[in-house]
């Protein structure tokens, strides 16, 4: 039978906004690496390699996976994996561990997830590089504009107005509200968010993430290992990539997500997911953009196409709805970049392993979770992940 | 888990800068359609496989994984399939407020996306309505051309 690799430790920083944040990215980093290690009962020695998120030109400062993971303190000889997938960087780490893990060439891999949008004194100009350069960024469209383009065409299609997209940003704020470990803790209402500043129609400024400072680590190791600690672990149990077109004119469609959709169907089969309303008991998705999360949540099987907004609104999604879904807040309250993309594992993770901040762990000990990543030009990647509780194993 | 507190003390901090240009090299493909722009043509290709017609052409198609060399030109003219109005632009970028649509041309499979003219901002709230899906639009040339997506000014509402 193939190995099959868990998630043993998990550990997030503090989230805050540059402004504020006192720690230096390599600081963070180390909080978190340790702070995973301890959650897995590991020791440094014990790692037979990291996989490190990188992206070229989101820092400043410039730190280099090598650099970095020098400098954590784990050892001289640890084997280091670099990922640079850009907006998908740490969407995409947690995958490459488990492989590693799967492969039966490394029993403990740990995965660490930077703060990398941390400095840029003009954030848009950094992320606005994954503009296509020489068709699409010149006629001015940077990061949100993409993101608008999608916004604009589901509210087309199914009469969306922006106070229905402004509720989905109010139950974001009440989760992360909740959330000890989110930047942006504070309740919004309806007029605020449509009031905002207008950024791109139809998104004004509370309809996008903040720029936040954190760091997340977590820790992979094989199924025996896993059953051998005294905690639940997070199996992985299927998980998968996919990508649109690079241009945003090669999309079929900008209403619906087509390419997300292709990607549940195959992981869902991997999984053996049949019905994934009832099947899921907790799920995290990447949506920094309000209308994101409800049609993620149509593209995922959980509901018909243009009736993400009122599954929200009818509680579902809440902590105790029958699918709680980014309890975490998401990225529209907490986004540091390849840190922010690794979240959703992280908080799945962390909630199968009972060891969520318990503001937000959901009740009756989760037993299957659905994680989600999407970034790149006009969000054309997405990753996907079916975490499932893992037990220990019974005394002998 | 343990979680270090941050001493509430402000950050210290160094400002650095960092300015990279870069020479971007289009290759045969997107040579030949900038060139066409240059003439005031919009140059497209299909694939043999699936005969989806692409704008700006592709070497390959993403589909069938076969090379794209049968080209043809398309007509300036097409429907309008969605649009943002952008309030706030970005360092470099044009002023706002300005419309950046996505656009079907006439003939073709994939959209292009282009800055829209012709709409009255005054009334926020009214400016989607202006042009709604499908609306027709077509391509205004710039009297310089250089070989550049911006060749084609704008598109402007068409009838």
């Amino acid at each position: 039978m193939a190995r099959r690799a868990a998630i043993s430790g998990v550990a997030t920083t503090e989230a805050t906004s540059p402004s504020k944040q006192t720690s230096s990215s390599l600081e963070l980093c180390q909080q978190a690496a340790w702070a995973a290690l301890e959650h897995a009962r590991l020791r440094p020695e014990d790692l037979d390699a990291i996989v490190v998120g990188n992206i070229d030109g989101f820092e400043g400062t410039a730190l280099s996976g090598k650099h970095v993971t020098r400098l954590l303190g784990l050892g001289r000889h640890l084997p280091l994996i670099i990922l640079n997938t850009g907006g998908t960087t740490g969407g995409n780490l947690m995958q490459v561990a488990a492989r590693m893990v799967r492969s039966g060439t490394h029993e403990a891999v740990m995965v660490l997830g930077q703060p990398t949008f941390f400095g840029a004194r003009d954030l848009q100009s950094a992320i606005n590089t994954n503009s296509p350069m020489i068709v699409e960024q010149p006629l001015g469209m940077g990061a949100f504009h993409m993101g608008a383009f999608a916004a604009s065409a589901y509210q087309a299609r199914h009469g969306i107005s922006a106070r229905d997209l402004a509720e989905v940003i109010v139950a974001d704020h009440d989760k992360a509200s909740r959330n000890p470990k989110a930047h942006l803790r504070y309740t919004v209402d309806v007029d605020y968010v449509v009031n905002g500043t207008p950024l791109s129609t139809p998104l004004t400024q509370p309809m996008v993430c903040p720029v936040s400072t954190s760091a997340n680590a977590m820790v992979l190791v094989s199924e025996a290992r896993a059953r051998a600690l005294d905690h639940p672990t997070a199996l992985v149990t299927a998980m998968g990539t996919t990508s649109d077109p690079y241009l945003g004119g090669g999309k079929g469609d900008f209403a619906a997500l087509e390419n997300l959709a292709a990607l549940a169907r195959r992981v869902y089969r991997l999984a053996d997911i049949r019905e994934p309303r009832q099947e899921f008991d907790v799920v995290e998705v990447f949506a920094p953009y309000a209308h994101m999360q409800p049609m993620q949540l149509e593209a995922l099987g959980f509901c018909e196409p243009g009736t993400g907004i009122e599954l929200i609104r009818s509680g579902a999604t809440a902590i105790d709805g029958d699918m709680p879904t980014n309890l975490s807040g998401g990225p529209k309250c907490t986004n540091a970049g390849v840190a922010g993309e690794l979240a959703p594992y992280l908080y799945v993770a962390m909630q199968l392993m009972d060891s969520a901040p318990p503001e937000i762990q959901v009740a009756g000990h989760p037993r299957m979770g659905l994680a989600h990543g999407t970034g790149g030009s006009f969000f054309q990647f997405e990753n996907l992940a079916v975490l499932t509780r893992l037990d220990p194993a019974p005394e002998a | 888990m343990t979680t270090p507190t941050t001493p509430a003390t402000a950050p210290v901090t160094q400002a650095v800068r960092w300015d990279l240009g870069y020479d971007i090299h289009l290759g045969a493909t997107w040579s030949r359609f900038m060139q066409g722009l240059r003439e005031a043509k919009i140059l497209a290709n299909r694939c043999p496989d699936c005969r989806r017609v692409f704008v700006p052409p592709q070497a390959y198609c993403e589909s069938c994984y076969v090379p794209t060399d049968e080209w043809l030109e398309l007509p300036g003219e097409g429907s309008l399939e969605v649009f943002t109005v952008v309030w706030h632009g970005f360092t470099g970028g044009p002023t706002p407020p300005y419309v950046v649509g996505a656009i079907r041309l006439d003939g073709a499979d994939t959209l292009l996306m282009h800055v829209v003219t012709g709409l009255d901002f005054s009334d926020p709230a009214t400016v989607r309505d202006q042009l709604p899906q499908g609306s027709r639009v077509r391509a205004v040339w710039s009297a310089e051309r250089a070989g550049h997506i911006l060749d084609i000014s704008h598109f402007e509402p068409a009838g």
